[in-house]
């Protein structure tokens, strides 16, 4: 897991070794985009897609496009205000802070497995979404999710089949 | 000694009276114990369909908030009611008002944001006509 921070170090740590001679890890091409949107009175917030499929290694940017809010990408895991573990064993947990209107926040997951995370402010309205990276062999993490986040989440098949699952608002 | 006596009288009467005068809500900032809500929580400054808002901290999460418009004019009084407290059959008692004509009112749900993060209902005194509501869209 790599935030858009961390990444210019990754970047110099690779030219470093190709001072060396050595080749630098691959990276996944592209970069997914996931819109944090809301409606005009705010009465509904959601990630857009909700779901999606990314390469190992593949920048994905969440922005704000919601123009009265603000909103946070947030990984659940314990060292999220005790949230559950919801993402593979071993991957580091992520908090975007919050964003305000066009901020956007970065990020980079080098391993396979589903990824679940929720907007901090909005996780009682069930604003979560879920990544797949590669293509897990484990199922689903064990943890329960919290009550709010469980309608919304497309099932790893779907997103596996789809590569990208919105809601429709 | 009569007169002098009304003076001082007048001046204690004045004096009792100002605080409540004092504090001018009509135009941005209201002063007192009122906060910028965006300096208070990660929020625009502006939010459109409210304008921008001022509470007194020790009275979140319901409120009043107090919505400006881009001139400093005050636009709404603001409640925001947790959906659970409206289920909890809660009583919200001698919430205080900006004073002012209010000309409508409206009420919507609110799925939170920072500051009052549980989904909630505002409901909003307009004292603007709700022609003007427009000054506050975006």
């Amino acid at each position: 897991m790599m935030a858009r921070r961390t990444v210019l170090r990754a970047g110099g740590w690779a030219a470093g070794l190709a001072l060396l001679g050595l080749p630098a890890p691959a990276k996944a091409e592209g970069v997914v985009e996931i819109r944090m949107r809301g409606n005009a009175d705010g009465s509904k917030v959601w990630f857009d897609p909700v779901g999606v499929l990314v390469e190992p290694g593949q920048t994905i940017r969440w922005t704000n496009v919601d123009p009265g809010n603000s909103h946070t990408s947030t990984a659940y895991h314990p060292a999220n205000d005790g949230r559950p573990l919801r993402i593979p064993e071993g991957a580091a947990p992520w908090h975007s802070d919050y964003l305000l209107p066009d901020q956007s926040f970065e990020l980079r997951l080098t391993v396979a497995g589903v990824y679940d995370y929720f907007c901090l402010p909005h996780e009682e309205a069930g604003m979560v979404g879920r990544i797949v990276v590669g293509h897990p062999q484990d199922g689903l993490p064990a943890a329960t999710l919290p009550e709010p986040a469980r309608p919304p989440l497309p099932s790893v098949e779907e997103i596996l089949r789809r590569k990208v699952v919105r809601i429709d608002q | 000694m009569l007169i002098r006596t009304i003076l001082v009288a007048g001046a204690f009467a004045m004096a009792a009276s100002s605080p409540a005068q004092a504090q001018n809500l009509d135009k941005a900032p209201p002063g007192g114990s009122y906060k910028k809500v965006s300096e208070l929580v990660k929020l625009p400054d502006f939010l459109p369909g409210m304008g921008t808002l001022y509470v007194d901290p020790k009275t979140l999460p319901a409120g009043p908030f107090l919505a400006y418009d881009h001139d400093g004019r005050l636009a709404s009084t603001i409640y925001m009611v947790p959906v659970e407290d409206i289920q909890g059959q809660k009583k919200l008692d001698n919430l205080k008002a900006a004073g002012g004509k209010v000309d409508h009112v409206d009420m919507y749900f609110n799925a939170g944001h920072p500051g009052v993060e549980k989904p909630h209902y505002h409901i909003v005194l307009w004292h603007i006509a709700e022609a003007d509501e427009a000054r506050v869209a975006k």
